[in-house]
């Protein structure tokens, strides 16, 4: 005799098709209008420091490297040495120096052949980063920052 | 003569009214034992009571450390960072070096741009992992010193002791280069640390040649009364003198 369960085969009537296909489209419109609450809420904060975080901040290193260099605004070193003092490999942070020189938050000047890294002495950027930095002291606002770094880095 | 006044006025007075102009003026000192505070007091009291601009050249305290620790002592070092009086520069000594030797360097732009005439260096016992070689190494900081004096600048510089107590051997040859030197000593008296100050050499200058007790207050260095009825003081565990001791014994009796 033949032992095996017997697994009920859903109905593919039409019209629990057209069930089903009503409510994927209502998932996904609760879907896109999540996604569209989340990103309102998550772009709820000053247009300036949300550019700064998408278009110059955009990773995590970039993000310790501007807090260290917004708590030590005059310190002007190699990238061997930043790496030291923040406790990560040089691999990983020259090019995050690099690309914050590109968006002009840092500048670089070469002593003798070799790259010095310091903070723009501009005072706009200066004021920006300070912003920032302040900013983030704040629960939410680190929140949405976060929210903004890992949508970047995907 | 004039004189580069610390504005701590026991020691201004030891050293008969502060340090020459221009010259590198060496403290040395065991940790803890306040070469940064006196230090971060030279560049403080020189921007607030002498409206001389410093700057801090740091090879391994991160500057947010110096703004916390002036802050205890009522300095505003962030302030002072804001209004262009001070900056304090964190960096390595081989970028410092190559960097003095440049023109239009960091250390040489802060000096115009801020019209810098006070400088700590903290510290000079980092430029000794840039060579092995003694003779080298003497080089590098005679170079580096004649810089910042080049710059117009009255250098503090520190020195680290290995010792905590008991005898000291310092390193000759930067006691050659730097024009004042300044030792600063934990001193063991009847189970209780004291700390104390010596002028050791102050070059084209008569100084003080006793050896002051000092506090680290609430507001920075407090020089006190020298050490009386000590010997053996620099060796970090004095005895008393024959006199005292023969006082102890027989007339206090």
């Amino acid at each position: 005799m033949d032992e095996r369960v017997q697994i009920p085969l859903p109905c593919l009537s039409s019209s629990w098709l057209r069930t089903e296909r009503l409510r994927t489209q209502k998932e996904v419109g609760h879907l896109a209008m999540s996604e569209d609450f989340t990103s309102k809420l998550m772009n709820d904060m000053d247009p300036a420091l949300l550019d700064f975080i998408k278009t110059k901040v955009n990773s995590f290193i970039k993000w310790d490297l501007i807090r260290f260099f917004y708590e030590n605004p005059h310190t002007a070193d190699t990238a061997q040495n930043v790496a030291r003092y923040t406790g990560r490999h040089v691999d990983a942070i020259e090019p995050e120096l690099e690309g914050l020189v590109k968006d002009n938050v840092m500048q670089e000047h070469k002593i003798d052949g070799t790259t010095i890294y310091s903070l723009v002495p501009d005072e706009e950027t200066r004021s920006l980063v300070e912003q920032f930095v302040l900013a983030c002291e704040d629960r939410h606002f680190r929140v949405k920052a976060v929210y903004h770094i890992i949508k970047n880095m995907r | 003569m004039e004189r580069v006044e610390t504005g701590i006025a026991e020691l201004d007075e030891m050293l008969r009214g502060g340090f020459l102009p221009q010259t590198a003026n060496m403290v040395e000192g065991a940790p803890g034992t306040g070469k940064t505070t006196l230090g971060m007091q030279f560049i403080y009291n020189g921007i607030v009571k002498y409206d001389e601009p410093g700057l801090i050249l740091t090879f391994e305290e991160f500057p947010q450390q110096y703004y916390r620790d002036a802050a205890s002592f009522g300095w505003d070092f962030r302030a002072l960072e804001r209004a262009d009086r001070l900056r304090v520069i964190m960096t390595s000594p081989e970028v410092s070096r190559v960097d003095l030797e440049t023109v239009g360097g960091t250390i040489e732009s802060a000096v115009h741009d801020m019209g810098a005439r006070r400088i700590l260096v903290d510290s000079l016992s980092h430029f000794e992992r840039l060579t092995e070689d003694p003779i080298e190494l003497r080089s590098i900081q005679y170079s580096f010193i004649n810089a910042l004096k080049r710059e117009g600048l009255t250098a503090m510089l520190t020195k680290e002791s290995e010792a905590i107590l008991g005898e000291v051997y310092s390193d000759e040859s930067v006691a050659f280069v730097a024009d004042s030197y300044l030792l600063l000593r934990y001193v063991e008296i009847e189970s209780a640390i004291h700390k104390a100050l010596l002028v050791l050499k102050l070059r084209g200058s008569d100084h003080a040649k006793d050896i002051r007790q000092f506090q680290v207050t609430e507001k920075g260095i407090r020089l006190q009364a020298r050490f009386e009825g000590q010997e053996g003081l620099m060796s970090g565990s004095p005895h008393r003198s024959m006199a005292d001791s023969f006082v102890e014994a027989f007339v206090r009796k």
